[in-house]
């Protein structure tokens, strides 16, 4: 177990793993019959090896063994890539040398649109069999502007607030869920006095970090950096700077930051040592805190998400127009991202799904996490997939323009270095020489 | 310092006549503790590091936590390696080093020995201006060149395989150097001649002769040039994908994982460590005189 | 490097050979006694204007224009991706870190390996433990070695600020500010490659004549000036040939500055981002092959001319004064 564990926390980003929140299912039945899958012998009785390529882990070994079975014909093999973004420069290198992509390539959604300026470099996997299948938005994302499909969706990264109840607690605040969740608010605002409230009467930060706060807050504005058309805002647009400022005066000026580099060492260590009492979690979050955390008590998942739902991170399988054997990829792809499929490997490896049937699954309703103080995972995070109601525009700029505001308020919260307005400067030129 | 083939020669290893200066201050008198108390703590500085990457590696990530911390190794090293094994492809990695590693120091040998002896001696039309060449490249960071190396050899298909890794570092100037260097001295002229006057051709004259007397030098060249290629990172870093790793962008995807548990990303230094320590066992001593050789001036 | 001169050139045949054979075999030994030298050193040359020298001179092609990784060549664009690189604040930056952590890695690893060296320069017992000792750092990849330093280095919770709380200073940013920051990259540098040093300066101090010690002695000079009056000015062309390759490699630091925390950009504010890394972020990270080939021809210009300007101190001081 205590390996597993650790193997597990390894395997972040977006699509990894709220493995502890899969521990509880229980395995999925042999009843699903699939009929894409039959379809899989149009290919006739050729042998054909497709490969795979993912990152962390989307939960598939069991899966692709299980359509070799189904498809004697075909062989299956699967890349693994550490992380998101080896198999995004993985993914560069072969796009741009017309080779080496593998059949199936597993996209994430912060670098989706980089990817979607290339069409031609990948097969339109629009099909009747898919329609309808994922939430609107988790489709709307990998649409081109002709209307082509160029990913199947694989999972999301619905955000709930967690926090520490025994810290609550011991600062005289409702700690129980629904409590909690009424504290917390509905509001940034809320969120940030209720922080204020809790830090009246307790030495420790409210949030881990204000980068990843402003990740959660920038990713429910529709066109942050970029309008439709492409054309870069960031420095303009009202909402950034407004949204800037929220994020720095709660984390700087009124100190409820824990002043800690997401993902850093100390980020780490501070888990250990009551470094801060509320983080923001996506689905996949839960197992990182959970394996950071080992030994802590108190972690507990209230359902409620400041400014409305919000979704960080999720990916995408598609298939390079470079391969040979196109169609039975994309049959493939079209296979692996079927609810029934979703769903076992969410009981593997806690990929949490974003197809409508999945969502609304008894089994995914049923998901507790004892870790989170037997917290209903599954339900939490079904309602707060429901709850996204914007979908961001992420451009071909998206993934610098943001790489460049994480520095920013980095510069600020953590290095300080700068204050709000010489980084705002810094960025403002950053993001210039993107032009 | 990064991938500069570190070039141990300053001037000629000179076999025989390069007899150190007597030493100074006579046999007689030892130096005092004080002297001893220096050495101690440089080389306390210098295996420190790599005891506190087995420290750490052995516990797991909160022992950076606890108060006060312990200063022995705890019992996790082996499940922290099984994890690290686990979670990036360590053996393939450290199989590719040894391919890329033992490749490049065979060839560079090779071709060094070749050239080497070419150039100390044989007589060709441009001999000294190619040699100034030879010497001139070492100052040339090619290093520099990666973008069109990069866009070359994905035009070849070469990316994610050894091949884009082994094919630039199949010889060095620094090689060819190190080994003109070294037959200029150890062969006689004599011996050359007396074979071009039995009639033997020219590759043989090389393979009786020079590859004889080479032997030393080669091997030590060929011990540079396997550290050297282990060791290095960026342009195996750039070329190869994730699936195809050497040793050191293994173990940097530990770290990229996103997340840092340090008790698993130190117990993974401490494995990639392993290999060119046991070797450092066996040829510490060669290698230390290989330095000092290399840097007797002339 | 007057070394060629020291290859004694092969006697010259003062007695004619007899031709042993006629025809064929005649033929062929001349031919193979005229080109074999070619085809001896034909690899490495062949090899270095494949890997070396084209590409080089490609990467000027490539900085001229509009260079998408995965479009490939773009339209020509002239100065356009230079002007953009020396207007970028970056790019000053990438340089001011490069200059400092060189500096901060081959000064202070110069002085103490020329130190360490005239301790080991005694008559010391278990000589080659010590000096092996000393290399064992030679063998850790530069990557590990990243690992471990930047851990001991890290902000809250690291040893070495651990060890300064004890002595009631308060913690240094290692990861925050700019000089802390390449003093913590330099240090990695250092303790991989000064143990290698102290052994080049050790070999070059063995061969220093004895009779100037003797002489010395005679006017009554101590220890330590016999050290500075003779050592240190005997080692002079040890120091440069050291200060040579470290700039060669110093200012293309990518690994050390790379591994220094998680993301591998040098800093939020590009704290210790190196030429190299700006380089790589540029052509990898966002595609840009042009503006990263502009960076790598700016980069060799300015090795070349550190180059150049190594040469000329170096032959005014070897010229100059030199008394052997």
């Amino acid at each position: 177990m205590h390996r597993s564990t650790r193997t597990r926390r390894l395997t972040v980003t977006a699509t990894a793993g709220a493995a502890a929140l899969a521990l509880t299912l229980t395995a999925c039945g042999s009843s699903d019959s699939d009929d894409t899958a039959d379809s899989g012998s149009s290919n006739g009785d050729e042998e054909i090896t497709l490969t795979v390529a993912t990152f962390n882990e989307f939960g598939y070994e069991d899966l692709l063994t299980e359509y070799e079975d189904l498809n004697p014909n075909i062989t299956v093999k699967q890349k693994k890539a550490a992380t998101a973004d080896e198999a995004r420069d993985a993914l560069r290198n072969s796009l741009g040398a017309n080779s080496g992509a593998s059949d199936i390539e597993a996209i994430e959604v912060d670098w989706l649109a980089e990817f979607k300026q290339y069409p031609d470099k990948f097969a339109d996997l629009t099909s009747d069999s898919v329609e309808g299948r994922w939430l609107d938005w988790k489709t709307e994302a990998a649409t081109l502007e002709d209307g082509a499909l160029i990913g199947y969706g694989t999972d999301i990264g619905p955000e709930a607030v967690c926090y520490r109840a025994d810290l609550f607690e011991a600062a005289g605040i409702p700690s129980d869920r629904e409590g909690a969740a009424e504290f917390i608010g509905e509001s940034w605002d809320d969120y940030f006095d209720a922080g204020k409230e809790f830090m009246a009467s307790s030495d420790v930060p409210w949030f881990d970090s204000a980068g990843a706060t402003w990740q959660g807050m920038i990713n429910q504005v529709q066109n942050a950096y970029e309008e439709n058309d492409g054309t870069i805002i960031a420095t303009e647009n009202p909402e950034v700077r407004e949204t800037y400022d929220a994020v720095l005066t709660a984390a700087v000026d009124e100190n409820l930051s824990a002043h800690l580099g997401q993902w850093s060492q100390d980020w780490t260590d501070s888990f250990q040592n009551d470094g801060f009492a509320t983080m923001l979690c996506p689905g996949w979050m839960l197992g990182v805190i959970e394996g950071n955390a080992a030994g802590v008590e108190g972690w507990d998942i209230a359902d409620t998400f400041p400014g409305g739902g919000g979704n960080w991170g999720g990916s995408y399988l598609t298939v390079p127009s470079q391969g040979e054997n196109v169609e039975a990829a994309k049959e493939l792809a079209d296979w692996l991202t079927a609810p029934e499929q979703q769903m076992k490997a969410f009981a593997a490896k806690g990929t949490f799904p974003s197809q409508v049937e999945a969502l609304d699954s008894e089994e995914l309703a049923a998901a507790t996490n004892p870790f989170f103080n037997d917290a209903p995972t599954g339900e939490i995070l079904a309602n707060r997939a429901e709850a996204v109601s914007v979908t961001p525009f992420k451009g071909p700029n998206y993934f610098p323009i943001n790489t460049a505001m994480a520095d920013a308020i980095t510069r600020v919260d953590v290095d300080q270095t700068d204050d709000a307005d010489s980084s705002w400067e810094k960025f403002v030129a950053d993001v210039d020489a993107l032009g | 310092m990064t991938a500069m083939p570190s070039a141990p020669a300053h001037v000629a290893p000179r076999p025989g006549n390069g007899k150190p200066a007597k030493r100074r201050g006579s046999a007689v008198r030892r130096p005092g503790w004080v002297t001893y108390g220096i050495l101690g703590a440089f080389l306390a500085g210098s295996v420190f590091p790599i005891y506190w990457s087995y420290l750490i590696g052995s516990w797991d990530a909160q022992v950076l936590t606890r108060d006060p911390m312990p200063w022995w190794p705890g019992g996790n090293f082996f499940t922290n390696a099984a994890t690290v094994i686990d979670t990036i492809p360590f053996w393939k990695a450290t199989m590719n080093s040894f391919i890329v590693s033992a490749t490049t120091a065979m060839t560079t040998v090779i071709f060094a020995t070749l050239a080497g002896y070419a150039f100390a001696k044989l007589r060709f039309k441009g001999k000294g201006p190619l040699l100034v060449f030879v010497i001139a490249t070492m100052a040339v960071p090619t290093q520099l060149g990666v973008v069109p190396l990069y866009l070359v050899m994905s035009k070849l298909g070469w990316t994610g395989s050894l091949t884009a890794v082994i094919v630039p570092a199949l010889v060095t100037a620094f090689g060819v150097f190190w080994m003109t260097q070294y037959m200029g001295s150890a062969i006689p002229d004599e011996l050359i001649e007396a074979a071009r006057v039995d009639g033997a051709s020219m590759i043989r004259t090389f393979w009786h002769i020079g590859l004889t007397a080479a032997r030393p030098a080669a091997a030590m060249l060929a011990l540079f040039t396997f550290i050297q290629t282990w060791t290095n990172f960026f342009w195996p870093f750039i070329v190869l994908g994730p699936e195809n790793p050497t040793l050191p962008v293994a173990l940097q995807q530990l770290q990229a994982a996103f997340f840092v548990d340090y008790s698993l990303v130190l117990a993974g230094a401490t494995l990639a460590t392993l290999p060119l320590l046991v070797l450092f066992i066996f040829v510490g001593r060669q290698l230390v005189a290989g330095i000092m050789q290399g840097a007797v001036k002339g | 490097m007057a070394t060629t001169t020291r290859t004694p050139a092969p006697a010259r045949g003062n007695t004619p050979r007899k031709p042993r054979r006629i025809g064929f075999g005649e033929r062929f030994n001349r031919w193979d006694l005229k080109f074999s030298p070619y085809l001896y050193i034909s690899p490495f040359f062949i090899l270095f204007f494949i890997t070396g020298l084209f590409p080089l001179f490609y990467t000027a092609f490539v900085s001229v224009h509009d260079w998408d990784t995965i479009m490939g060549q773009g339209t020509y664009v002239g100065m356009e991706n230079f002007q953009f690189i020396l207007s970028s604040p970056d790019f000053w930056k990438a340089l001011r870190n490069t200059f400092s952590i060189f500096l901060l890695s081959s000064v202070p690893q110069v002085i103490i390996a020329i130190t360490l060296a005239a301790v080991l320069d005694q008559n010391i017992r278990a000589k080659t433990f010590w000096r092996m000792g000393v290399l064992i750092p030679y063998v850790v990849t530069p990557v590990a070695v990243a690992l471990i330093f930047s851990n001991l280095f890290a902000d809250k919770f690291g040893l070495v600020n651990d060890m300064l709380g004890t002595f009631g200073i308060d913690p240094v940013g290692w990861h925050k500010e700019v000089l802390p920051s390449h003093f913590a990259i330099a240090t990695m540098v250092n303790f991989r490659w000064t143990g290698y040093n102290i052994l080049i300066f050790l070999a070059a101090m063995q061969a220093v004549p004895r009779d100037l010690y003797e002489a010395a002695v005679i006017d009554g000079a101590g220890r330590f000036r016999q050290f500075f009056s003779i050592t240190v000015p005997q080692l002079r062309p040890t120091i440069i040939f050291v200060v040579i390759t470290s700039t060669i490699g110093g200012l293309q630091i990518f690994d050390e500055p790379r591994m220094f925390d998680q993301f591998g950009r040098g800093g939020a504010d590009g704290q210790w981002q190196t030429l190299t890394i700006y380089l790589y972020e540029l052509g990898w990270t966002q595609g840009d092959f042009g503006r990263a080939s502009a960076v790598a021809w700016l980069l060799f210009m300015l090795i070349v001319l550190i180059g150049i300007i190594n040469f000329a101190i170096t032959r005014r001081i070897s010229t100059s004064g030199d008394k052997r």
